[in-house]
């Protein structure tokens, strides 16, 4: 695909990825300048969505390094196999030669590629995407950003490995933990806020497409209270406010309603302190009537 | 013009700067790549391209679209600023020579601040006549010579700074913006007026100056503060260099099967012990604004983690540990904290709370807790605090205070010295500082 802003504009609308004009623009400039694109925002935003639907736009495949405390370069970049190195030694104990096992057990075949070496050795340019990267500690941030600056990666056994293609790297980050100016000035960055009600009734209705128009509407007003609301804690997702459509769906129901809200509401609240607050705090008469406001 | 493009976007950076948008000369020269690759005649293009490559955090995203609002605006709005900016600063320099002229001793004018004269042209007219009078009165009394003008004038200042309180909330305070450029100055100034938001001072503003109707946003910041904290706080693994111990006796036993090969290694770590959290919040007089904010903060970490023991004292120790593990809003945990404390409001005795705190909770301190102390350092019976302080520090891991003096001020104060002899300190006077105290790991374990 010619990368330019229609072009991806068109891809990510028939991938199904609603989004605006602001996502569009920074991951066009992302590609176009070669810099990684670090993604922000609330859990449930829809940033590791973003890349799975670019390595389906631009036809590439996708490399997923989850991250987690206590990731290290032994997960993340390369490990020897270690047991196979072994049984090989014990095979040819009697009969190879010294030198030439040694030559033999630090090729390419012993060694075990993670997902950045993987992405880096990959023929054909890959979408890498490291996702929640603000998990992992300082020291692995510094070590990911010198892989994503250059590109290459020494592996004292074999020597420098280059890339053959530059991936298109996304990073994302649920800003549990500020992550580093450095890291940051490499990429270009978008925050990812949740959608505003009309683009929320726009997903709803790209992805469950027998919902009502008057459900939908409901629906997107409805979560958008709770969300704005600061005494929910862990405010719904766009996957939940799917599931919630499904839910109500499921009850044949198609307007929002007192009696379904009671009963579906666990769909969109998981903690109990947060379904008291909503009890306490908005109430499903509220929720209903807000829905309900023509605006 | 020439570089008509690099200009204009050299100065938008000026002024996101100036609002504390950090940027470095790479991220102007992505700017500059990016506005290459766009359809300059589409705003919102322009806007997209340059947020995604200049701002890279998330709370500064809001900023940044009122900057370029201001700054991308039309023309005639553009001229309006200027205009009214000019007015403006005319009206303040006519506001400081009235101040100055009236303001003087035995006819030298007093040696005030121009934010302090701004100050007293802000005062109701009675107010200024009282203090007027005051300084009238002195100055004709007997024996009144010239050298006493600078105990006049520090009893001037303090005045002013009484009033400096209690106007905050109508009085613009912040200095003009000296850009040396005086379009930008301007755009600048209308920024500052007609955003609150807009001033990058709330992080740097002393705690006790932030004004009421910045409230919300402060607590909104400290949550997310505690957020970051609680993270680093409920890490369990660490990276390090060493690799980790090989098991041998596990590694033996496991590999029995593959004929003695030791085909899977089984490695030994240390458990790390999660340390305790022992938190005393002076709730004096003279640091109840702090305290809130800082409890604040620990009810924000409270939240998640449990094995925190929150005190507050002031001339005694109190327990408020159980306030917080509630669940209730914070402000409702709040007044109850106030409401049953006996402790909100008085003097301060930290070597008394910290001996109870030692005799009364001998478990809390072990060699696995960290002892937290927030306090301005100014405490009655100095020595006897050391020397507790002491005592403390060799049992338990860590003691470090918080201290919520200005950087500046820590100098000339006699007990923040002795303090840093016996304990790590730590400024604690903005909420900047507060994000500092988890950036640089203060607390290790």
């Amino acid at each position: 695909m010619d990368v330019s802003i229609a072009n991806l504009r068109k891809a990510f609308l028939s991938a199904g990825y609603i989004t605006d004009e602001d996502v569009i623009i920074t991951v066009f400039l992302s590609l176009k300048l070669g810099k990684p694109l670090l993604v922000e925002g609330a859990p449930g935003v829809g940033k590791t969505e973003l890349a799975k639907v670019l390595s389906q736009v631009l036809e590439a495949d996708l490399i997923r390094l989850q991250c987690y405390e206590g990731l290290d370069e032994n997960k993340a970049l390369y490990e020897w196999n270690y047991q196979r190195q072994l049984l090989k030694i014990q095979i040819s104990k009697e009969t190879a030669c010294t030198e030439d096992l040694e030559q033999n057990l630090f090729s390419l075949e012993y060694l075990l590629e993670r997902p950045l070496l993987k992405a880096i050795q990959a023929d054909k340019q890959v979408v890498l995407l490291i996702d929640e990267v603000d998990k992992t500690d300082e020291e692995f941030e510094a070590f990911l950003f010198e892989v994503l600056s250059d590109f290459q990666v020494s592996v004292p056994e074999l020597g420098t490995i280059s890339a053959r293609q530059i991936p298109v790297v996304i990073l994302t980050s649920n800003n549990e933990r500020e992550l580093s100016d450095g890291l940051k000035r490499r990429c270009a960055y978008l925050y990812l806020d949740y959608p505003t009600v009309e683009r929320e009734v726009a997903i709803i209705r790209a992805k469950i497409p027998t919902v009502g128009e008057k459900l939908s509407l409901e629906v997107a007003r409805a979560v958008s209270l709770i969300r704005d609301s600061q005494e929910i804690k862990k405010k719904p997702s766009i996957a939940e406010t799917l599931d919630w459509v499904r839910a109500i769906l499921a009850l044949d129901q198609d307007r929002l309603n007192l009696v379904v809200i009671e009963q579906t509401m666990a769909m969109l609240l998981k903690t109990k302190a947060d379904l008291l607050s909503f009890n306490k705090n908005i109430g499903s008469g509220r929720l209903v009537e807000y829905a309900r406001t023509e605006k | 013009m020439e570089n008509y493009l690099e200009v204009n976007l050299v100065r938008f950076i000026h002024m996101l700067r100036y609002a504390g948008i950090r940027i470095g000369s790479g991220e102007v020269l992505d700017a500059l790549n990016a506005l290459s690759l766009l359809d300059l005649s589409d705003r919102e293009a322009v806007r997209a391209g340059l947020k995604a490559t200049l701002v890279k955090r998330s709370g500064e995203q809001q900023l940044f679209d009122k900057a370029f609002t201001l700054f991308f605006a039309p023309p005639e709005a553009k001229e309006k600023d200027y205009t009214r900016h000019r007015q403006d600063q005319t009206q303040r320099q006519q506001l400081l020579a009235k101040a100055t002229e009236e303001l003087t001793f035995q006819g030298m004018p007093l040696k005030l601040s121009d934010s302090e004269k701004t100050v007293y042209s802000g005062m109701p007219e009675k107010d200024k006549e009282k203090l007027l009078d005051y300084i009238k009165k002195t100055a004709e009394g007997k024996n009144i010579e010239q050298h006493f003008q600078p105990i006049l004038e520090s009893v001037v200042k303090s005045s002013l700074a009484y009033w400096r309180k209690s106007l905050r909330n109508q009085l613009n305070l912040s200095p003009l913006p000296q850009t040396g450029d005086q379009e930008l100055n301007a755009l600048l100034a209308s920024a500052v007026r007609n955003g609150g938001d807009y001033s990058p001072a709330l992080l740097e503003e002393d705690m006790q100056n932030i004004a009421d109707k910045d409230l919300p946003r402060a607590e909104a910041l400290i949550r997310k503060l505690a957020r970051q904290m609680v993270t680093r706080l409920a890490r369990r693994y660490r990276q390090s260099k060493k690799r980790q111990q090989l098991d041998l006796r596990k590694t033996i036993r496991h590999n029995i099967r593959f004929g003695g090969t030791l085909l899977k290694l089984r490695y030994r770590s240390r458990r790390t012990q999660k340390p305790r959290l022992v938190l005393l919040c002076d709730v004096s007089g003279s640091m109840a604004r702090y305290a809130n904010f800082v409890l604040q903060f620990i009810y924000g970490i409270n939240d998640v983690v449990s094995q925190i023991e929150s005190f507050i004292f002031s001339e005694d120790l109190e327990r408020v540990t159980e306030y917080f593990q509630h669940g209730d809003d914070f402000t409702s945990t709040m007044l109850e904290v106030i409401n049953r404390s006996k402790e909100w409001g008085r003097g301060t005795n930290l070597g008394a709370a910290l001996k109870n705190l030692r005799l009364k909770y001998p478990d809390l301190l072990t060699g696995h807790s960290i002892l937290l102390i927030v306090s301005d350092t100014k405490t009655m019976a100095l020595d006897e605090t050391l020397q507790e302080l002491s005592l403390i520090k060799r049992i338990v891991k860590d003691v470090v205070l918080l201290n919520t003096l200005p950087r500046g001020d820590w100098l000339s104060s006699k007990s923040v010295r002795s303090f840093q002899g016996v304990l790590r300190m730590f400024p604690c006077n903005t909420l900047s500082d507060l994000e500092k105290v988890i950036r640089q790991k203060i607390i290790i374990y």
